[in-house]
């Protein structure tokens, strides 16, 4: 099991936001969790990367226990996160930001010196450069790469938030609401995107509280309100699991 | 690196010009215009609003010239000690301020509590460093001369070489590190640090590098300047030092590779070319540097690129 995670819980104050929340992710798989707004879903993600503490329960990644480490720690293990409202580096060009999100990937090459690269800029380079513009080919930012990052739609900001993850080489990739603000052209694009993903060996795991969005892709589903999980199975499992259907339409669904 | 060409006539320049004083502010200039850098490097590339660099600027001065007097070794092993020292007290310092995760103006305020420290334990301490009173310097740096041999800097124009020369390797330094992966992570910092983190990026280690680096290069224009002007006192480590450093990289251009170097230029010479009586003086030196950074965001350098641009996009 690549992730575990035993009995996370959150607390602001009086606020339980995640409460004693159980499940694993296995490797290859993609996991979809959804629930209403506000049933703790970005809570949950921020966890795992290590943007907050949690307030009990463990989180194991390949066996270790991460709970609590910080975020760069998390990252620099595999585990990727990419933001509900994009997260950019504004006055920066769209290819700049590639370029930072590949440190960790220019750490982990192993056929030059980190100070060699200091003496000579240009080494080492080149195949993240080359890299760099496949991600953005992917996510279809190919002609914007001079482009300052504030000039760009919604829409693109988000696919450039997928763009600098993918340059990380996730192990574990965590979406938070990827299609959310997204036209259909937008999405169709995005689902490219995580299939070209999921078949280079990436497991995700997506945030959604559109059910149709991850219903098509996860292999697993699990079901959120207010902080408890209160399902877990195949997706139409869980969509036509009665407590779902209750706390998505407010009253049980009678068909 | 085609930006440091601009170097090349200042390298000619006493050539043309034997006059005294155009030379010596020019060497303030560039001693100045170092411990310039030095900010622009942790303000400008990682965004750590840092007041500490007076007081590094300082101890390199006085490191420098009582490490030479008590273990009679030259200027330059003196310096060594000094970057030690400096290096220790940024990593205590640092380490303390980013593990508190102080930002923006917590971060300048408790520098700045550290930077007053040291010239309290300068001021204070004066069977060592004479107090209020300061040191005089006789001794000067030498350097090897190929065919020449040890040589003693002591004339304006051997001083005006050997200042511009650290400028150069100061300011190469500074561009190789702009471009580098280091460069490009404490800009990462500047501008969304919750990002650069979740992006693997070590951002408590790299600050603590930008402010370390920084220090360093501050300490290094310190003991220059001391040597130069002769004279070492507490003043060096007063909070208007730093003052004068945060206003030149902003006059000349924040994140900028010359913007420093112009604002030193800038505000050295600035006050010889008022002809006003002192008073008056300063009033209008004030007034210059108010306006200019209120109507140049960017600086006289971020201003001129536009222009450049602007004329390109236009032709």
């Amino acid at each position: 099991m690549l992730l575990k995670v035993e009995n996370l819980t959150k607390r602001f104050g009086g606020l339980v936001a995640v409460s004693d929340v159980s499940f694993g992710i296995e490797k290859g798989e993609i996991i979809g969790i959804f629930g209403p707004n506000g049933s703790g879903k970005t809570t949950l993600l921020n966890l795992l990367a290590g943007l907050l503490p949690p307030t009990a329960g463990r989180v194991f990644w390949k066996g270790q226990d991460i709970a609590g480490a910080r975020p760069n720690v998390i990252a620099s293990m595999g585990v990727i996160k990419t933001f509900q409202n994009p997260q950019l580096f504004s006055e920066l060009s769209v290819f700049e930001h590639v370029m930072i999100a590949s440190f960790l990937a220019f750490t982990r090459m192993k056929d030059h010196s980190r100070l060699s690269s200091f003496l000579s800029p240009g080494r080492g380079e080149a195949t993240l450069r080359t890299r760099a513009e496949k991600a953005l080919t992917l996510c279809r930012l190919q002609d914007s790469l001079t482009k300052p990052a504030a000039e760009l739609s919604y829409g693109e900001e988000k696919m450039l938030g997928v763009a600098m993850a993918m340059m990380c080489e996730p192990e574990l990739l965590l979406l938070d609401e990827p299609a959310s603000g997204l036209g259909n052209d937008e999405i169709q694009n995005l689902e490219n995107v995580l299939r070209d993903l999921r078949a280079h060996g990436t497991t995700l795991c997506i945030i959604d509280h559109k059910v149709a969005f991850l219903a098509k892709f996860a292999d697993q589903a699990i079901a959120l309100q207010q902080g408890c999980k209160i399902a877990e199975g195949r997706p139409n499992d869980v969509l036509a699991d009665p407590g779902v259907v209750k706390a998505y339409l407010g009253r049980s669904h009678h068909a | 690196m085609k930006t440091l060409l601009f170097l090349i006539p200042l390298y000619l320049l006493p050539l043309a010009v034997q006059s005294d004083v155009v030379l010596t502010i020019l060497i303030f200039t560039f001693v100045l215009g170092i411990l310039a850098i030095g900010f622009n490097i942790v303000f400008g590339g990682a965004g750590q609003l840092t007041m500490f660099h007076a007081a590094a600027f300082g101890i390199g001065s006085y490191v420098t010239f009582l490490s030479m007097l008590r273990f009679a070794i030259p200027f330059w092993l003196g310096f060594l000690v000094a970057v030690v020292i400096v290096i220790i007290v940024s990593i205590v310092i640092g380490w303390i301020c980013f593990k508190f995760r102080l930002k923006e103006f917590y971060f300048a305020v408790v520098t700045l509590a550290f930077a007053e420290l040291c010239r309290l334990v300068v001021l204070n301490w004066t069977s060592v460093t004479n107090g209020t009173l300061g040191m005089l310097v006789l001794e000067k740096p030498t350097i090897w001369i190929p065919g020449g041999g040890v040589v003693r800097i002591e004339q304006t124009v051997p001083w005006y070489f050997l200042t511009l020369i650290c400028l150069t390797g100061v300011l190469i330094f500074s561009v190789l590190l702009t471009r580098s992966w280091i460069g490009r992570n404490f800009s990462a910092i500047r501008l969304n640090e919750d990002l650069a983190q979740t992006l693997g990026i070590n951002t408590f280690r790299y600050k603590l590098l930008a402010f370390t680096i920084s220090n360093v290069i501050a300490a290094f224009a310190g003991a220059l300047y001391g040597f130069y002007t002769g004279y070492i006192e507490p003043s060096y480590l007063a909070v208007a030092q730093s003052l004068d450093a945060i206003a030149m990289v902003l006059l000349g251009g924040v994140s900028t590779i010359l913007g420093p170097v112009v604002g030193a230029l800038v505000l050295t010479s600035l006050p010889h070319l008022i002809e006003l009586p002192a008073e008056m003086r300063v009033a209008v030196y004030g007034m210059i540097l108010i306006l200019v950074i209120l109507l140049m965001r960017r600086g006289i350098v971020g201003l001129a690129a536009g222009l450049l641009k602007g004329r390109v996009n236009a032709a």
